[in-house]
């Protein structure tokens, strides 16, 4: 049975491998190989640290233990870690029992570039800690056990949360929470990795309340093991590896009863929340927006804004990133000066960058717009007029923000022209680069097992990093009269304020007409292009 | 018929649709092998076939979805791939794979694709409303897409293809997973809709409804029209389900194959 689920992981691996083309295996390659210095790093640093700083060790070991359990509880919540083998509903037609279910899920669970990163990740600390003699077997028992803990712990959650992860509200949250928590964990650890630099060594010692109580938990009782263990202090190691064990057994019994939940009583039925009808331009900008194909175009890219959550993630974050802006040049002494307003062009920046693929969120509904003959300036033109009101109140919002700290309101309507005249000429670029590589993002409403646009990222990188060097290069001049206005004399920075959207709106002209003149007659190549790797 | 050499096309041609040399290979795979065909106007043309026979690849390249390897396709005289603009005002389609915007109610859905259309908006406003009504969607006007179900979702394509009032409709398996009462409904809503000079045309595996709904049916096989014509023509005194195993040549399951279904298993 287990070899049986180990196989369909290994076959679904091979296929999701056969069944892309060579740009997505080359990806596909990269991305092992981006998880292979991670995790040769992870080895590293367990393999190293412990020996040279003896002290540090626990700390460390602890911390990394931590870190990989709540990975591997976080990430498969998002889809990108998951795979098919371990959704339990598509098994729920075989006569299996849970038991079995749980022994041949956790065998395939250990097939795959995560549990290989991983186990090489945690092999280091078999290096740093192993010792001659008894002891090497329970640092070997801890980090076995640890991985164990990943697997189980991840998989038990997993199930646990299957039926609400289905529903599409829940899975919304999931995703922007997941997301949000991950920048925040990031901007935590990049305070965490200041402050450490600020204690120094010596100052480890006041970290040893936090590993007491780190120590007590599942991959904390493990680490302690295993530190235990790598000292000698074997029955103290022993102890605490049984009170790991306990927690994998502990876990392994709520996966059990959650996947014979799952399996065995019917989903309830989804409830439908019917809203009032309100038509397809959002209220405030009714009267704004042509009532033909480009305001219908901006108005459904405004409503996916709002409604979408991957969208919902990037305007989150954008949000942030102002944020931290502001904050940086509040608290930052050399920075507090009135031009700083014009660091707000920054998130004009950002969102023509969330434009350079378009028609990506339409997938491979774009046969709708295909089928209906709509002209495709007006579809591009409506598209980066939503990009441009969004765009603008970002940057109105974040130069406000940035005037209120330093003073610099007089600077806000040229941050206004000159965000117009970025976002123009971005966009001019994005529409290029939106029609000629396209490719489907991730539909949200599939699986939230499914692996998908696997290998893509390489590809994609490369196309951006194009059209990122091209964006920045058209907007070189811009940059040299504003930097030679600021200079001189920074009254002058009125006259550049028409010259920017002037010069934005002729490259978004061209953009335009090059885009939409390649569109008009490949509409069917880019609705093939934005089907080709659907979602399984 | 497909056999046989073909009536020559003259630009203007009466049909509403013609098809000359259809082809289209994915890779070494021939989809669709060369297909002949015209369809008059005010038809109920069904087009079957087994899985894989072609269908919905016949169907894409005839709606301007998928760019064939040769042939022409002509919609009211028009052909479809020089001038595809023109040519796609006049149809309405709704596919098998049902990819809609999903984030969009289903009433933001009609609007959007109206617009699209460049139809006005006090009109498709109107429409989308009667629409939504006839088709028992009036309710879930403001539910997100997303949130439908595979009728639903039918139902929703279903009124985007007709918003318009296409002169020809072309639909890809219409109704598959729809309740009796919406099948039946939405049966009327096209049989009038024919009635007025509209031509439809539909892909289906139920024999049945394309025997009591089509004038004129084709049957598909390896990529080939094996067979197309009037009902009564082709079923030639069988019921279509028969003509249909005949022509492309399935048999029934013999009496030893198969055999162990009898025996129940432990």
């Amino acid at each position: 049975m287990a070899g049986h689920l180990v196989g369909l992981k290994l076959a679904l691996l091979r296929n999701g491998l056969r069944r892309s083309s060579w740009p997505q295996q080359v990806g596909l390659a990269l991305g092992a190989l981006a998880g292979l210095p991670l995790a040769g790093g992870g080895f590293l640093l367990l393999a190293l640290v412990p020996r040279a700083e003896p002290r540090a060790g626990l700390v460390l070991v602890e911390a990394v233990f931590l870190l990989l359990f709540l990975g591997w509880g976080l990430f498969p919540l998002l889809s990108f870690a998951g795979d098919a083998s371990l959704d339990p509903s598509r098994l729920a037609l075989l006569p299996l029992r849970p038991g079995q279910l749980v022994a041949g899920l956790s065998l395939a669970a250990c097939v795959g570039v995560a549990p290989l990163c991983t186990l090489v990740a945690l092999a280091g600390a078999v290096v740093g800690f192993g010792t001659l003699g008894p002891g090497v077997v329970l640092v070997v028992a801890a980090v076995l056990v640890q991985f164990a803990l990943c697997i189980v712990g991840s998989r038990a959650l997993l199930t646990a949360l299957s039926r609400q992860l289905r529903s599409r509200k829940a899975r919304d949250l999931v995703i922007l929470l997941v997301s949000v928590t991950a920048l925040g964990f990031n901007l935590a650890l990049q305070v965490g990795a200041r402050l450490a630099e600020r204690l120094e060594r010596a100052d480890l010692e006041g970290l040893r309340p936090l590993a007491r109580v780190l120590g007590w938990l599942p991959p904390g009782l493990a680490a302690r093991a295993l530190v235990d263990a790598g000292q000698g202090r074997l029955l103290a190691a022993t102890v605490e590896l049984l009170g790991a064990a306990l927690a994998v057994a502990l876990l392994g019994w709520w996966w059990w009863r959650s996947l014979d939940r799952v399996l065995t009583t019917a989903e309830p039925a989804a409830r439908q929340r019917t809203r009032q009808a309100v038509g397809l331009f959002p209220r405030p900008l009714r009267r704004l927006l042509p009532a033909d194909q480009r305001g219908a175009a901006a108005a459904k890219e405004l409503r996916y804004l709002a409604r979408h959550p991957r969208l919902r993630v990037a305007w989150v974050i954008s949000g942030l990133l102002g944020l931290a802006v502001v904050v940086f040049v509040a608290v930052t002494d050399g920075l507090n000066h009135p031009w700083m307003v014009l660091a707000s062009l920054a998130m004009a920046f950002l969102a023509s960058q969330n434009s350079l693929n378009q028609f990506g969120f339409d997938g491979a509904a774009y046969w709708t717009n295909a089928v209906a003959g709509a002209d495709p300036r007006g579809d591009l033109t409506g598209r980066n007029l939503a990009t441009l009101l969004t765009g603008m109140v970002g940057t109105v919002a974040l130069a406000t923000a940035l005037a209120a700290v330093t003073g610099g309101w007089l600077y806000i309507p040229v941050a206004l022209c000159l965000g117009i005249g970025v976002l123009a000429l971005s966009l001019g670029v994005a529409d290029v680069v939106s029609v000629r590589f396209a490719y489907p993002l991730p539909d949200d409403t599939s699986n939230l097992w499914a692996v998908q646009g696997t290998g893509q990222g390489c590809l994609v990188g490369i196309v951006q990093m194009v059209a990122f060097a091209v964006q920045s290069l058209l907007l070189l001049p811009l940059l040299a009269l504003v930097v030679v206005g600021l200079l001189a004399w920074p009254p002058a920075l009125v006259v550049v304020c028409p010259v920017a959207i002037v010069y934005g709106a002729l490259v978004w002209r061209v953009g335009l007409g090059m885009g939409a003149g390649w569109l008009a007659d490949h509409q069917p190549e880019l609705l093939t292009a934005l089907s080709a790797r659907r979602a399984a | 018929m497909s056999a046989g050499n073909p009536p020559p096309l003259v630009a203007g041609s009466p049909a509403a649709l013609s098809v000359r040399g259809l082809r289209k290979a994915f890779g070494p795979k021939v989809a669709v092998a060369g297909i002949d065909l015209d369809i008059p106007h005010g038809c109920f043309f069904g087009l079957v076939g087994p899985n894989g026979a072609g269908k919905t690849t016949t169907l894409g390249m005839v709606t301007g979805l998928l760019r064939p390897d040769a042939g022409l396709v002509l919609i009211d005289g028009i052909e479809v791939w020089r001038d595809p603009v023109t040519a796609k005002r006049r149809i309405g389609v709704l596919p098998e794979d049902l990819r809609l915007f999903e984030r969009l109610t289903g009433a933001e859905l009609l609007t959007y694709n109206g617009l699209l259309r460049g139809m006005p908006a006090a009109v498709v406003e109107a429409r989308a409303r009667e629409l939504l009504e006839v088709l028992g969607l009036g309710d879930a006007a403001g539910t997100l897409v997303v949130d439908y179900s595979h009728g639903m979702r039918k139902k929703i394509a279903l009124a985007a293809a007709l918003l318009h009032a296409p002169r020809v409709l072309f639909l890809d398996e219409p109704f598959e997973a729809i309740d009796p009462v919406s099948a039946r409904t939405i049966r009327g809503l096209l049989e009038r809709y024919t009635a007025g000079g509209a031509t439809v045309v539909f892909s289906s595996h139920v024999m049945e409804l394309v025997e009591r709904l089509c004038d004129r049916v084709g049957i598909m096989h390896l990529g080939r029209l094996i067979a197309e014509g009037p009902t009564d023509r082709v079923r030639a005194g069988r019921s279509l389900e028969d003509a249909f195993v005949e022509l492309i040549g399935a048999g029934d399951v013999g009496a030893e194959e198969l055999g162990w279904l009898g025996t129940w298993s432990a």
